[in-house]
């Protein structure tokens, strides 16, 4: 990852930069919660695949990777970007992934009804993702990096639906989701690292 | 190799419910226009079959350029690669696949029937959900905790498992009227239970029974009549005591209060009383205590801890003239026997063998001595027959000791010793 960016006067300069302890702290601390709820999402996703029944586990599984409406990847060229646009990046991702992991969770609610731990995880990832969003956001108000137009709200699940679709591309949906899930959740405490000084912790 | 249970021969026999809307752009198996890439169908989308049914099902390729084949295409289920046997090319652009004697689906999400490229990469899929219909739930009990609320107990029917998800509802309404009421609370004591927390009427019976449904279809138990009071249990007794009675070896005293809930009710109480040596798995059970707070064991060891529980059926609430439900039993209590002053097997040195000696001036003041020493002093064992062995050691001692100067019976030097103190 890049280690050009950190400072909040000039992108560009050395993350040597000293900030504001308490701004200092709060990134700290959101780091730290970025770090935590990506080893949950890892768990999600191992849970998530130990239900749907194999292929779903198997190492050799790889099933197309859909686009979903409202999030996608982090491209390639994120990493090359000047760090607050990167977390506001985050910040609009983490702001997607709660009605879309709600949706995976009541498809799950009926796929597998006696699964209350897979059920739990899916509810805590979507107010974690909801949570670590606003975090990412209270810290580019902070540091003047906030995003100044009209955020674009995401995609209500009922709404965007597309069609009414089987069970396995419901299954597959889902693995696609929890799967960005723990991407943006890397990635987000990633760019959160680089704010720190010294760099990515 | 899918084989199932014999069966009924017979196809999907019901469709899955409705689905909920996704957050999907490309629904896979649709095709994707000027891509280049083949992607495909599977039908039927999501069966329900009976254990032991066959299954016919095709894998339809679309793709860009048109004229997709179907050579190369492969069939997985759960993973595993199916036998090239079962299926066959239909056409040019579909595959077919024959199951047979399907077993129960492995997971209750469903089995992942998936189509396969030449190249391994997927096509489509397809879930089976392969199970079984549910059948009548049986041996439905109840109780009422206090005459607060009910809960019941049912068993899933003669089979069990139906590899589907079945869903188990408990019913319930007063017997000559109100409507039909559905418990909320499932799972308190056991994976097929359900709590009623409130609003329960006394006096008058109640209907319940449970409904079960899964894929495949729905059964209902028999009806259960019953009146509150007459399956009421309560908690266990409190403030449960065991202590010696007085120096009784073989006895323990039990005392208990009785339970505070439904006190001013249980005038019919019966209660139960079990206890163990500590270092055993074996309970012994009193059974006839009847309405009383206390209780003695007896025909214990002697310094033995032994544990002990009491338990209460109040039966006869309100004039109920049904059995009425154990409470569980009490937190183990555990207290010990005294220890017994005789001497066990192989102590013996004390032990009185026989009956008393004859008398004479010397034995009489001896049996005097005797007697005040077991009120006096921490000697009890000391009896005449104690007193004649030592006699007989003191002739035998003596006698030796004239034969050969020095020589204990034993063998070894030294001067003669009296018996140990």
């Amino acid at each position: 990852m890049s280690r050009r960016e950190g400072s909040l006067e000039d992108p560009q300069a050395d993350s040597s930069v000293s900030l504001l302890p308490h701004l200092e702290a709060k990134i700290r601390q959101t780091h730290s919660l970025a770090h935590l709820l990506t080893k949950y999402a890892e768990q999600l996703l191992q849970e998530y695949v130990q239900l749907q029944g194999d292929p779903f586990g198997l190492p050799s599984f790889s099933p197309p990777r859909l686009p979903v409406a409202g999030l996608s990847a982090p491209a390639p060229s994120h990493a090359g970007l000047p760090v607050h646009e990167r977390l506001r990046l985050d910040a609009a991702a983490l702001a997607a992934l709660p009605p879309l992991l709600d949706a995976v969770c009541r498809r799950q609610a009926e796929l597998n009804p006696r699964a209350p731990r897979l059920l739990r995880r899916l509810e805590d990832a979507a107010r974690q993702a909801r949570a670590l969003g606003a975090a990412v956001e209270a810290l580019l108000a902070a540091l003047g990096a906030a995003n100044r137009g009209p955020r674009a709200e995401p995609p209500a699940a009922a709404a965007s639906a597309a069609s009414a679709t089987g069970v396995f591309p419901a299954k597959v949906l889902g693995l696609r989701v929890c799967g960005l899930y723990r991407e943006w959740l890397s990635r987000t405490e990633g760019d959160l690292g680089q704010l720190l000084p010294g760099g990515s912790a | 190799m899918p084989a199932g249970r014999r069966g009924p021969a017979a196809q999907s026999a019901r469709q899955p419910p409705p689905l909920l809307p996704l957050l999907l752009l490309c629904v896979l198996g649709a095709p994707r226009a000027g891509s280049g890439a083949h992607t495909a169908v599977i039908s039927p989308q999501d069966p329900t079959l009976l254990i032991g049914s066959s299954l016919l099902a095709t894998c339809s390729v679309h793709g860009d350029p048109p004229g997709a084949t179907a050579e190369g295409l492969y069939w997985t289920l759960n993973g595993r690669r199916l036998p090239p046997e079962l299926s066959r090319v239909l056409n040019a652009s579909t595959l077919a696949l024959a199951l047979a004697n399907l077993n129960g689906s492995r997971q209750q999400s469903g089995d992942n029937l998936v189509c396969h490229a030449r190249d391994g990469s997927i096509l489509a899929g397809s879930c089976l959900y392969v199970g079984l219909p549910p059948e009548k739930p049986v041996n439905i009990s109840c109780w009422s905790k206090n005459m607060k609320d009910l809960t019941c107990r049912w068993t899933p029917g003669a089979h069990g498992e139906t590899f589907l998800h079945t869903n188990y509802s408990l019913k319930y309404k007063l017997r000559w009227y109100g409507q039909d009421n559905t418990c909320e609370e499932y799972h308190t004591v056991g994976p097929h239970s359900c709590h009623i927390p409130k609003d329960l009427a006394l006096f008058t019976p109640y209907e319940i029974w449970v409904e079960a449904t899964n894929r495949l279809g729905s059964a209902r138990s028999d009806v259960l009549t019953l009146d509150i009071l007459d399956v009421v249990t309560t908690d266990p007794p409190p403030d449960v005591h065991v202590s010696r009675v007085g120096g009784l070896e073989d006895q323990l005293s039990v005392r208990w209060v009785s339970p505070p809930a439904l006190k001013d009710f249980l005038f019919q109480a019966k209660y139960q009383i079990r206890y163990r040596v500590e270092d055993s798995v074996d309970w012994k059970v009193v059974d006839d205590v009847s309405n009383q707070t206390s209780c003695r064991l007896a025909g214990l060891k002697p310094g033995t801890v032994y544990f002990v529980q009491v338990r209460c059926n109040p039966f006869g609430i309100y004039g109920s003239k049904k059995a009425g439900i154990w409470s569980e039993w009490s937190h183990p209590t555990a207290a010990s026997t005294p220890r017994s002053e005789r001497p066990g097997p192989g102590g013996g040195a004390c032990e009185p063998r026989g009956g008393e000696p004859s008398s004479g001036p010397v034995r009489r003041e001896l049996k005097q001595f005797l007697g005040w020493l077991k009120k006096h002093a921490y000697c009890s064992n000391l009896s005449f027959r104690l007193y004649d062995q030592w006699r007989a050691w003191m002739q035998k001692s003596h006698k030796t000791r004239n034969q050969d100067e020095g020589i204990l019976p034993s063998g070894r030097r030294g001067t003669a010793r009296g018996p140990a103190r």
